[in-house]
């Protein structure tokens, strides 16, 4: 162990129990820390150092984040510059936000409150102070008064002062003003009661104010708790553990704080060679909430810096997709737009040295352990000429790269920068036949757009240092990248390749298949925006990935269309009733509520005629045990209608089969209650319903231990369901391309953009109750 | 009849997949369908497709550094063989190697350049394809062709088929302030090529003729021009400095002069003791044995016969020297006997290679098409001029690494020289397409009676004899004139070695190296036609009009800078094409390496300025009082970039201009 057996006495000897001393041997990081603080103090104080200033030395080891001022602030403790742990914080707190050395000694002492002494009259008069201008509440209140509010506020006055000594005050000065506590003065506060509704009151004027906003706003503040509150200001970016701090760094946030003002910048920055999918809403919801949430911007950023792979539509598509999650980017930009600017930094970095033009072939340095360029050290001039000449064609593609000298956190040795392409891209055409590579672009996209929080998923950790090394290099702004957890969902498979195979062997219809995942695909099927939005903040911003079932993204769905998709009536398996004794000569205009649940929301009508349509399944011969709806001998009511039918004739064609029901039927007024009320139509629209289950019948698809045959082979053959011939009622009649809709008992559907004028197509969003057997 | 109707509605729906399966057949030949069948045609298709984005980049990138602004100059007529050899290619891209001709007209009614290739295209489309086409439709054709450009304001067509071609002035105009600006520059070069030079050349212990003379010009002005270009040129003096003469020279040494190894021998007059050594040679039999031991012993490197050789030899040096230093020339010094030990080699080389026969006891060497064999080693085990010329190339080639050789020497050597090039050929020492290596062959000197050139008494003409004639000629010619009344007594002698070299180099070098050439001092010195004195008279009178007019080089650099050279007076206008036509001749010149071309553009250049001069003010003075009214300051431009240019096209002459005159 690093800091050796006498390690323990020289803990003990600062006044550290055994135990704890022992604790502390066991983190080497901190016992050399701490050893090498005591070292110091006792080179100062002589060997014995007191139980006081042991802690403070204690706390210092264990809680500084840059070792490079443990010197400094070790001889703050042992010359009693600092004496309280007060002090220390702030101390602690300074020289983080002081990253630069030398530390101005007077600005500290002044801001750590060094030498400064209060005297108890002066927390006499502050707790006083305090006391008199709460005084009415405090009569009032008694012992139930928030005494930490008179602490604080005397802290406020006093900012060095002890805090055991106004504690002491305060209660010396209360007990003084209020006398000893009563019998009332014990009894708890009944606190719970009093803080929810406050709240709730809060949430329904936001509703009243924009429906919209509100689950949103709350979807944020969900979000936005955890991880991202520790988040740095703007302008603060060395506050950030690991952040890289050089000689520049304090100018070039000041003139990055000139620009953007304080603003909190993110951006969204896909690569347009897909579909965006549910792990991306995550993407898209915490960078464009993080931003809203502090009134800042959020960019949308194409990372098009790889030629052969993209194609016009996929921007489109990502663009509309962020729109639909409701968003709106500050502007929408591509890293194409910067590649003279990056090419110009390129240059630059080869003259300081910092990378060189290689000619060893994709092939060798592939893989574990490459060998290293012969060409690292080659002259700078030298690598100029070549990279010029890489820029104007001289190279063939795969001859010569651009690699940046540095090693990377997985230990890949100098990262590609520039490569060469002979294809043209979609927006710079023939310009250029080198093109950047993500390590290269990424961070000095950021840069470029003064973005304040990078916000990226795991796998970019490894590259972290790459992203801090380059601004460095080239002295630009560097932004502070912060990695959070993917979000995975079973069931599904989400990747390009994936999903095009899907596509090819006929699996799914095509990428916004609505039982895939893509974004198209859900907004296809009827996920409302606001749904998955809600979703991605349940799952919240953590670092860890998380990994969520179908379902849970169901019930957000179901939340909000329970309160947006109005009710319907549709048959999926149509029989045919005559109503005999039909009371009017025509048809009646039946009124339906869009939200029985709310009348406020409106009606519908709906033809009711003697002929109507009811499902199948609810009509049986034979009447068992529970079976409650239709059945010789048991009447039915007809949801909205007001009349229950009751059976008097079973028709039957050759085989047997019912194929139509004589009935009566009788005002529900007038009639006993039935023991269900069913769904039918009249006079309906002849519609598609597509009804869809699970794509793959195992959690991982792509798990070879859960399905050896491969993903292909795990598709759930009945997945997808065509009901030709469902008859809807009259009230979906106008209804556009994802209008949602609850077909009273069968669950949520959406129209689909299928739908033609003669015949509407419906896809099943999900059922109106979470499956049992799903979960 | 429900059976009926059955085996309807299944044939039916038979016929309708049918279709079904046809429709989609139908769509995917449409759709080329067919050719997915070779996958390696996707790939050519892909790899067609990078190489087309390629070479569109690398286009670009070559119309990027050209448009960089270059110091050098451009060469307007290779610019204008690239356009117009691209418009013939878009034209008529079967034809392989279409005739391609660009070149400056000789009236200005033709336009400034001429393409003359339509002719040719017509007769080619005749021989290779039997079409008949003529040559006017085929240079409208060409000149459709033509994209937009910075060179070419116009092209029209005339005659039966001439493409003529009118400069863009604002371009002349540029290239004029650019050479002002920058200097005179050379044009550009691909890469920097390596030169040897083998010139002078002259034998120890004989007197240097004017047949050395004419390769010492020559050589020294080609020398001049690859450096100017920026090649890395290497200077070979390939001294005659070894061989059976040094035998009888030492033995006469060493009993003249017993000793020569303490005190350095009084030799005053080389050639004199090499007479009287020959005839001792031809007349004592003791003496001559004695030489040829000599030979032996030299040739085996015994210190004392090394020594003797190097006395000699500098002796001889020393003579050389005097004529270098007058005529402005350095060399560097790597004689026959710098080769000596690696003959050996050469010859192993030539025998493992099977090359060699021996005939009659001699080693010889035939090589392809050439009449007379190589002797590489004779009888005695001596090695020849075929040998040590072998051995030359190879140590240029290999240790060297030139990429051109240039002999200049004699036409008299030609058939030797050529066979030595052959026979490097042979045997694999380079290849004629990557590595020049040529014969820049002259004619001899002859008398003003058109025979070879003597004294009177019908000696060899003395080199040494030969420049001193000529200072006194050239002061004699001064004196008439009376510039020594004018100019002080070292402008007077500086003058005078600058008229007496620059005459004799110009005589020389202003006509085709490869005829004969009567050597005439009267001719020479004349200061009216093609001659230096000409020329550097009418370079000192265009120095001294911005002198007259008080307009020093700074404010000439301003203006350079600032104002835009005005090319609307005809004369003006002709001018500035035949400064900026420069580059092409120094192009013409590294190609054929004809130097003579060189001065016939200064002369052009300079009776075109007397034309300009004649019709153009440059300064107008009050007739009265003599006093400046106005400069033309873009018409002292233009006598600023003439002079500058002359003054390269001296440089490159080996001629020293002087300021006055």
């Amino acid at each position: 162990m690093a800091a050796g057996p006498d390690a323990l006495g020289l803990f003990t000897a600062i006044g550290l129990s055994e135990h704890k001393a022992r604790e502390t041997l066991k983190n080497e990081a901190l016992s050399a820390l701490l050893r090498e603080a005591v070292t110091q103090a006792q080179g100062i104080l002589g060997p014995a150092v007191d139980k006081a200033t042991g802690t403070l030395l204690y706390n210092v080891a264990s809680r500084l984040k840059d070792q490079k001022h443990l010197r400094f602030l070790v001889g703050c403790i042992s010359s009693k510059k600092i004496v309280t742990d007060l002090q220390l914080n702030a101390a602690l707190e300074y020289v983080r936000s002081h990253p630069l050395e030398p530390i101005d000694t007077a600005d500290f002492e002044r801001e750590c409150g060094v030498g400064v002494v209060v005297t108890p009259e002066q927390i006499e008069e502050a707790v006083e102070a305090a006391i008199n201008k709460h005084r009415g509440q405090l009569l009032l209140e008694r012992y139930h008064f928030n005494m930490g509010l008179l602490m604080g506020e005397a802290r406020g006055r006093l900012r060095w002062a002890d805090g055991k000594s106004i504690k002491n005050e305060v209660d010396l000065q209360v007990l003084h003003l209020l006398g000893p506590k009563t019998e009332a003065d014990l009894e708890k506060k009944p606190k719970a009661g009093r803080a929810r509704p406050v709240e709730g009151e809060k949430q329904q004027t936001a509703v009243e104010e924009n429906g919209d906003v509100a689950l949103e706003t709350k979807s944020l503040l969900e979000q936005l708790r955890g991880e991202a509150l520790k988040f740095h200001r703007p302008g603060e970016n060395y506050k950030t553990e690991g952040y890289v701090v050089t000689p520049h760094t304090m100018e070039l946030l000041k003139k990055h704080l000139e620009i953007t003002g304080g603003q909190v910048r993110t951006r969204f920055p896909p690569e347009p060679n897909g579909i965006l999918h549910i792990g991306h809403a995550k993407a898209i919801n915490f960078n464009f909430g993080y931003a809203r949430a502090n009134g800042g911007i959020c960019f949308l950023r194409y990372d098009d810096t790889n030629p052969e792979k993209e194609e016009e539509k996929y921007f489109t598509a990502i663009r509309e997709m962020v729109e639909w999650l409701g968003y709106k980017p500050y502007a929408v930009t591509h890293a194409s737009d910067y590649f003279d600017q990056l090419y110009g930094w390129a240059v630059e970095l080869i003259r300081r040295g910092h990378a060189y033009v290689c000619h060893q072939r994709v092939e060798e340095i592939k893989g574990h352990n490459p060998p290293p360029s012969p060409w690292r050290d080659r002259p700078v001039e030298e690598s100029l000429l070549l990279f010029e000449g890489m820029r104007k064609g001289k190279f063939e593609e795969g001859e010569a790269t651009l690699r940046m000298k540095l090693v990377m956190e997985d230990g890949k040795m100098d990262p590609v920068a520039y490569r060469i392409k002979y294809t043209p891209h979609h927006r710079t055409a023939d310009r250029w036949c080198i093109y950047p590579t993500y390590d290269y672009t990424h961070c000095l996209c950021d840069s470029i757009e003064h973005i304040t929080h990078s916000l990226c998923t795991k796998e970019f950790q490894a590259r972290r240092s790459s992203y801090f090394w380059l601004c460095n290099a080239l002295d630009v702004y560097c932004p502070v990248q912060w990695e959070y957890g993917r979000l995975n969902l079973l069931y599904t498979v989400v990747s390009k390749r994936k999903i095009i195979r899907l596509v090819e062997t006929g699996a799914v219809r095509d990428w916004d298949d609505p039982r895939l995942f893509t974004l198209t695909a859900l907004r296809r099927r009827g996920f409302p925006a606001e749904a998955i939005n809600a979703f991605c903040a349940r799952v919240g911003v953590t670092v860890a990935q998380t990994t969520m079932e179908p379902h849970q993204l169901e019930a957000c769905v179901r939340e909000v269309l329970n309160e947006r998709a109005p009710r319907a009536m549709v048959v999926l398996e149509p029989l045919r009733v005559s109503i005999a004794n039909f009371p009017a000569e025509k048809a009646l205009e039946v009124l339906v509520p869009n939200f029985p649940a709310d009348e406020t929301k409106g009606f519908h009508s709906v033809p009711f005629q003697p002929h109507i349509y009811i499902e199948q399944t609810d009509f049986r011969e034979v009447v068992d045990k529970g079976y409650k709806r239709l059945a010789p001998g048991q009447p039915v009511g007809l949801r909205h209608a007001g009349y229950v039918i009751a059976v008097q004739n079973i028709i039957k064609d050759a085989s047997g089969q019912v194929v139509e029901l004589e009935v009566t039927c009788t005002k529900s007024d007038a009639a006993e209650k039935p023991r269900a009320f069913i769904h039918w139509v009249s006079e309906p629209l002849v519609c598609e319903v597509r009804l869809y289950e699970r794509l793959f019948l195992h959690k991982n698809p792509e798990d070879p231990a859960e399905v050896p045959a491969g993903f292909l082979s795990d598709v759930n053959p009945d997945s997808l369901c065509v009901i030709d011939g469902a008859l809807a009622d009259r009230s979906v009649h106008s209804a556009q391309p994802f209008d949602k809709f609850q077909f009273e008992r069968l669950g949520y559907f959406s129209v689909d953009p299928d739908s033609t004028e003669g015949k509407m197509v419906f896809n099943r969003t999900v059922t109106l109750k979470e499956d049992p057997g799903k979960v | 009849m429900a059976a009926h109707v059955d085996q309807y509605s299944a044939r039916l729906l038979r016929q309708e997949k049918e279709i079904k399966i046809l429709a989609a057949e139908v769509d995917r030949l449409k759709n080329f369908g067919c050719l997915e069948a070779s996958p390696s045609l996707e790939g050519l298709r892909d790899e067609n497709a990078k190489l087309k984005y390629r070479l569109n980049v690398l286009q670009k990138s070559l119309q990027e550094e050209r448009n960089k602004p270059t110091k050098s100059m451009i060469n307007i007529n290779s610019r204008l063989q690239e356009i117009f050899g691209n418009a013939i290619k878009a034209a008529y891209s079967d034809l392989e190697n279409p005739p391609l001709a660009v070149t400056p007209s000789q009236q200005p009614k033709f336009g400034d350049y001429q393409c003359n290739s339509a002719m040719g295209i017509s007769k080619m489309l005749l021989k290779t394809k039997e079409q008949k086409v003529g040559p006017r439709e085929i240079a409208e054709n060409i000149s459709r062709n033509i994209p937009d450009n910075e060179y070419i304001e116009k092209i029209e067509i005339a005659g039966p088929g001439f493409i003529n071609v009118h400069l863009r002035k604002d371009f002349v105009s540029k290239q004029l302030s650019s050479l002002l600006v920058n200097g005179v520059r050379p044009p550009a070069i691909e890469k920097r090529k390596k030169v040897v030079v083998d010139f002078s050349s002259p034998n120890i212990a004989k007197e240097m003729h004017v047949g050395h003379l004419r390769s010492t010009i020559i050589g020294d002005s080609m020398c001049r021009l690859f450096e100017f270009v920026g090649y890395d040129v290497l200077r070979l003096n390939h001294l005659g400095d070894w061989g059976t003469q040094f035998g009888m020279l030492i033995a006469h040494l060493q009993d003249k002069f017993p000793d020569y190894l303490t005190v350095s021998p009084p030799i005053g007059d080389l050639q004199a003791f090499y007479k009287e050594s020959k005839r001792r040679f031809d007349t004592e039999e003791e003496f001559k044995k004695r030489a040829y031991q000599c030979v032996v012993l030299l040739q085996s490197k015994t210190p004392d016969f090394i020594k003797a050789w190097k006395l000699i030899c500098d002796v001889s040096r020393k003579e050389f020297q005097k004529i270098y230093d007058c005529l402005d020339i350095t060399l560097v010094e790597r004689g026959e006997s710098y080769y000596q030990d690696m003959m050996k080699d050469i010859v192993q080389e030539f025998e493992e290679r099977g090359f060699v026969q021996v005939d009659d006891g001699r080693k010889i060497v035939f090589v392809p098409g050439c009449s007379v064999p190589l002797t590489i080693m004779k009888s005695d085990g001596g090695y020849t001029y075929d040998t040590s010329d072998l051995t030359a190339l190879k140590q240029r080639l290999f240790e060297e690494k030139a990429d051109i050789i240039i002999y200049v020497v004699d036409s008299g050597q030609s058939v030797h020289l050529q066979t030595v090039f052959a026979a490097g050929q042979m045997i694999g020492w380079y290849d004629p397409a990557v590595t020049r290596v040529v014969h820049a062959a002259f004619g001899v000197v002859l008398g003003e009676d058109k025979k070879k050139f003597k004294t009177r008494s019908g000696d060899t003409v003395r080199l040494i004899d030969l420049l001193e004639e000529g200072l006194k000629r050239s002061m004699d010619k001064l004196k008439d004139k009376e510039r020594d009344k004018v100019l002080t007594a070292e402008e007077l002698k500086a003058a005078q070695t600058s008229v007496a070299f620059g005459c004799i180099k110009y005589a020389d070098l202003s006509h085709n190296r490869m005829n004969d050439y009567i050597f005439s001092f009267d001719k020479m010195l004349d200061d009216k036609g093609n001659t230096a004195a000409y020329l550097l008279y009418a370079f000192t009178r265009i120095r001294s009009i911005a002198r007259l007019a008080n307009i020093d080089e700074e404010m000439l650099q301003q203006a350079a800078k600032e104002k835009e050279i005005i090319l609307d007076h005809e004369k003006e206008w002709k001018l500035g094409k035949c400064i900026v036509r420069f580059p092409e001749i120094l192009q013409k010149i590294l190609d054929d390496l004809l130097l003579h071309t060189l001065c016939d553009y200064l002369y052009e250049l300079a009776t075109t300025f007397t034309e300009f001069y004649d019709n153009c003010y440059c300064v107008e003075k009050d007739r009265q009082t003599g006093i400046i009214v106005k400069v033309n300051m873009w018409r002292m431009l233009l006598c600023e970039a003439t002079a500058a240019v002359m003054a390269k096209g001296f440089d490159i002459l080996g001629i020293k201009p002087v300021q006055k005159m």
